[in-house]
């Protein structure tokens, strides 16, 4: 893994990995500040192939060190693509507005390895217990509504027509 | 900074020699080997406490290791739940209390950790629901700056002693050409600086001419400050006449003060 060098502010000039100057003690505790973002892609991919939102300083190498180092994932291939945030958003001075870019890293895997996207939010059923405060509210709520609700008697004719 | 800095080297030094003079007191009075050579080991090992890495690594673990693409996903159990519960962030004083081996593990706890969260912050977004407790993502943040925090300090502390340096890169503070006083840390270049444009480039000297604008720029400094200074004792007047039961009390306050 490459030395992490983050510029353009100034907080994160002063996060920046400590330059080694020669003379010092030897920094013996390495501290990767890359992080991975693993993304549900949005085009359809091969069985074998992870998408990855990854730092914008990171290279194809520095991808399959840090799967294969820190997570044990085999990676046969690493692609890489740039993906310009869009700047047609304005905001409320009609100026343009640039959301940021990123790197996307598609990435192989190797020894016949496949990957799906599980459902991270799946639907569990919500009801409440009998009795408590959700339970109450829920009731009431119905309550308001069926009493809202036109006179069924009347086939639908608004409430302003008729005596 | 630089005179807490200075204070750790008083102390280190200070524990180093009172631990001399015991070990000599403990000779000259008792003289028996055991105990002196004892002593010695620990005046020696201040400084860097020395176990050896087989009894650091423990041989049993309690938690099993899953080394897959599963680690950038939140346990199953917690799927579909709004609320997770989680810790308080590492403080500073745990963290200190740990060996070096066992932040270098931690850190890459956390890493592994943020990665999970920020999967499924990506993840909520694109679903467009609530993310369950985003809490963790800045408790995340927070311990991982304390941590880095205290790996500073021991290396501060080590350089400190072994080089006598204050700052990891030294340097000095110059003027500009504009006579504005900035940190210049010194970098390595391959050539001497006489021979080097780029550098001789970078004016690090005030022209005589640039004084007057330096003077002025000091007036207006000067006059933004009384305006301020006139600015806050105008109001406080006012506000006092405007409310004299107020001012009353205050008054009195002053008195007691």
């Amino acid at each position: 893994l490459q030395q992490p060098a983050k510029s353009c502010s100034r907080l994160s000039r002063q996060l920046r990995y400590p330059l080694y100057q020669l003379g010092n003690p030897q920094l013996r505790i390495f501290r990767p500040n890359f992080f991975l973002t693993l993304v549900r892609p949005g085009m359809e991919q091969p069985a074998d192939v992870v998408q990855f939102r990854v730092s914008m300083e990171m290279t194809k190498f520095d991808v399959k060190n840090y799967l294969e180092k820190i997570y044990g994932v085999p990676v046969a291939a690493v692609r890489t693509r740039i993906q310009y945030g869009t700047n047609k958003k304005k905001n409320h001075l009609n100026q343009r507005v640039k959301r940021p870019d990123y790197k996307v890293a598609y990435v192989q895997l190797g020894e016949e390895q496949t990957f799906n996207f599980p459902d991270l939010f799946p639907m569990k059923d919500q009801t409440p217990e009998p009795g408590s405060m959700d339970d109450l509210q829920n009731k009431f709520m119905e309550d308001e509504k069926q009493r809202q609700k036109n006179d069924p008697r009347r086939g639908g004719v608004p409430d302003w027509f008729g005596l | 900074m630089a005179a807490s800095r200075l204070g750790n080297v008083v102390r280190l030094c200070r524990q180093f020699s009172d631990a001399l003079t015991f070990s000599l007191a403990f000779k000259t009075q008792l003289s028996s080997r055991v105990i002196s050579c004892r002593v010695h080991q620990r005046s020696v090992g201040i400084n860097a406490p020395k176990t050896s890495l087989a009894e650091q690594c423990r041989s049993f673990h309690s938690t099993t290791i899953q080394r897959s693409l599963e680690e950038f996903f939140d346990d199953p159990k917690n799927w579909g739940e709004t609320t997770v519960k989680s810790g308080a962030p590492w403080t500073v004083e745990l963290l200190r209390a740990k060996s070096s081996e066992d932040l270098h593990k931690l850190w890459y706890v956390l890493l592994k950790e943020k990665n999970m969260l920020l999967t499924m912050e990506q993840e909520s977004k694109r679903q467009r629901v609530q993310m369950p407790s985003p809490e963790r993502l800045r408790k995340l943040e927070r311990s991982m700056l304390r941590l880095n925090k205290v790996l500073e300090e021991r290396e501060s502390a080590l350089r400190l002693l072994q080089t006598g340096q204050e700052k990891a890169q030294p340097g000095e503070w110059r003027k500009n050409l504009l006579g504005i006083t900035h940190w210049y840390r010194y970098n390595e270049y391959p050539i001497p600086w006489y021979l080097n444009k780029r550098y001789k480039r970078k004016r690090f000297f005030t022209p005589p001419f640039v004084n007057h604008f330096i003077r002025l720029r000091i007036e207006k400094d000067l006059r933004q400050r009384s305006r301020k200074k006139r600015r806050e004792t105008e109001n406080r007047k006012e506000l006092l006449e405007k409310f004299p039961q107020v001012a009353e009390k205050a008054q009195k306050k002053a008195k007691v003060l």
